[in-house]
């Protein structure tokens, strides 16, 4: 369905010199280089795959959503989905996709929702019975009909996004992309939003490419994810195998009793485990030790702990999917996928 | 094409629905041009208290050139405004994105989203300058000069909107170029008077460089003296096209540049 080989992006970036002398220096002898936004990545989606795609901010996300979508033209590489080149067959493309950014809207600023609508089934060609069809069923799950009749300019952000997304599923896409399409909305509208997305997915079989730093939308949404930095995929599997490659950490919380003696010098020194395996962390007299549960069993961890400290709030929790990622971002991955 | 004319109406009709939700930006619009173009004519008429004649002109046929320069520059202005935001904003702030994402040409899809109503006024000053002047600026209208007529029209209407293309895409390379646009576009102003008062330079840019020469004073000059139809009616067609390819050139060349914007 989706062929991605090699894709690379470079922005010629200007080097700017601070204050007002760097910048009049930079009119007349602008310095430049070329920084690559995506470097070399490469994957594979099946039909009926949800992606996630995540990753630090800058990470290159929306740059490959923008190449997938046929806005930018790759430096070099390709990506061909449905067995089309986003730019160079744009015009047939892009009526197989469906495309939303949550950052700006797609929508006619000064049209009302149901006129929008009306332009973009003629530009879809969609026929008359399809578009009523589509439209009963996304009033159902997206729940226009409060604000069908507004401007868009009137929306608020949770209504704007809701139709932002209806419009992109008017003309059954084959291949929906949604670049944050939770950024900033509340609860409710969340899933209101990850429900049309499993809708659509389960009865026409869109494929759902989606970035997000939302974690709940990957853990209920994803089957894999593609994870990005600094331009580099860094991972691309499973969440699940993610998890369990991740999900050995333990990690241990305690108060020490005041007055015990606790030392963190000596906490640490009595424990045979380096690296990776064993961190120790204070915050604010809240003691937090995460530590790889296959080389020390949470029993002799938590006995150790007990010797050395008449503890109290003691918790064990395993490490979540939030924390895997937070801790995937900040260090990078190099041994798992 | 039947698809194209349909979505092209149906943006129409909802344009025309909008307008009417800005009553104020319309009624002030409207406003400044009749004051900018009464004092254009204003300074024509001062201009012919104190001489006879310009460049051998009398003011019945300058009155003409001006009208009728008037006329492709409302058109291009009615119906393609929207290319001024491409140079000024949608570039840079990245909302070019969403053309791309549509199975319409983009440029058709910018171009179709804006009607500009106040250009209406420059069209019916420019027809009404054009129908007063012309019996006394010895006009003749046949079937023939009639035809030429909506030609020059049509085809110096492009070479507004060609030069709009063109400069407008360079946003593509450096984000904003709306400057740029307004630079050339404001050396329409010399084609409203007889090239021949210009020094040889002037002359020779809005001939061959930026050719507003040929959106005015060439093809009134056939029509005001029958001259060299070749050169007068015909340069218009010849430059438009060509302005026109060049234009369509640049900006499909643009579009592999553009750069988006961070989101």
């Amino acid at each position: 369905m989706i062929h991605v080989e090699n894709l690379r992006k470079e922005f010629k970036k200007t080097i700017k010199e601070p204050g007002l002398k760097g910048s009049v220096k930079g009119l007349f002898h602008p310095k430049s280089e070329m920084i690559a936004a995506v470097d070399d990545i490469s994957f594979h989606v099946p039909k009926g795959e949800i992606l996630g795609f995540i990753g630090p901010n800058g990470a290159g996300k929306s740059t490959v959503i923008k190449m997938l979508t046929g806005i930018l033209t790759p430096t070099s590489g390709s990506c061909t989905i449905n067995g089309k080149n986003p730019t160079a067959d744009r015009k047939k493309y892009v009526k197989e996709i469906g495309v939303v950014f949550g950052q700006r809207t797609q929508l006619w600023w000064d049209l009302p929702l149901r006129e929008t609508y009306g332009v973009l089934k003629e530009i879809y060609e969609v026929s008359d019975k399809d578009f009523k069809k589509k439209m009963a069923f996304l009033n159902e799950v997206l729940e226009l009909d409060d604000f069908i009749g507004s401007p868009v300019r009137t929306l608020s952000l949770g209504q704007r996004m809701r139709a932002d997304i209806a419009a992109s599923l008017l003309h059954s896409p084959k291949v929906l992309f949604l670049d944050e399409p939770t950024i900033g909305l509340d609860v409710v509208v969340k899933n209101n939003i990850r429900n049309a997305i499993m809708e659509i997915n389960r009865t026409e079989k869109t494929t759902v490419i989606l970035t997000t730093h939302d974690i709940s939308d990957i853990e209920l949404l994803c089957s894999r994810i593609v994870m990005v930095d600094k331009g580099k995929k860094v991972y691309d599997g499973s969440l699940d195998a993610l998890k369990s490659k991740y999900g050995i950490m333990r990690e241990l919380d305690f108060v020490p009793e005041e007055g015990d003696g606790f030392s963190a010098d000596e906490f640490c020194k009595g424990v045979s485990l380096k690296g990776e395996d064993f961190k120790l962390e204070n915050q604010n007299g809240k003691y937090k030790v995460r530590f790889n549960s296959e080389k020390m069993a949470v029993k002799d961890m938590l006995t150790y702990m007990l010797s050395k400290t008449d503890a109290k709030d003691i918790t064990i929790r395993d490490a979540d999917i939030e924390e895997i990622i937070r801790r995937l971002y900040k260090e990078g991955v190099d041994d798992i996928g | 094409m039947k698809k194209t004319l349909k979505i092209y109406r149906l943006l129409l009709v909802q344009n025309i629905k909008t307008l009417m939700e800005y009553r104020i930006d319309f009624l002030t619009g409207a406003l400044s041009f009749i004051i900018d173009q009464a004092v254009g004519i204003g300074f024509i008429f001062i201009i012919f208290s104190q001489i006879p004649q310009l460049a051998g002109f009398t003011l019945e046929q300058i009155v003409f050139i001006y009208g009728f320069s008037l006329i492709p520059k409302g058109l291009d202005h009615m119906f393609t405004d929207n290319l001024w935001s491409v140079g000024y904003f949608i570039v840079q702030r990245g909302d070019f994105d969403k053309y791309l994402t549509r199975p319409i040409d983009p440029l058709f899809h910018i171009i179709a989203e804006k009607f500009q109503i106040d250009a209406a006024g420059e069209l019916i000053m420019g027809i009404a300058l054009v129908c007063l002047s012309a019996g006394a600026a010895n006009v003749v209208f046949t079937p023939l000069s009639v035809l030429l007529f909506i030609t020059a029209i049509i085809f110096a209407s492009l070479i507004y909107t060609a030069i709009k293309i063109g400069t407008a895409a360079l946003a593509f390379w450096i984000k904003v170029s709306g400057q740029i646009t307004q630079v050339f576009y404001m050396t329409n102003e010399f084609a409203k008077y007889p090239t021949t008062i210009y020094s040889n330079f002037i002359r020779t840019v809005i001939t061959y460089i930026v050719p507003f020469a040929f959106t005015g004073y060439y093809p009134c000059l056939y029509f005001l003296t029958g001259e060299n139809p070749l050169f007068n009616i015909g340069g218009v067609v010849a430059v438009a096209t060509v302005l026109f390819l060049i234009a369509l050139f640049i900006w499909k060349r643009g579009l592999k540049a553009y750069e988006s914007a961070g989101s």
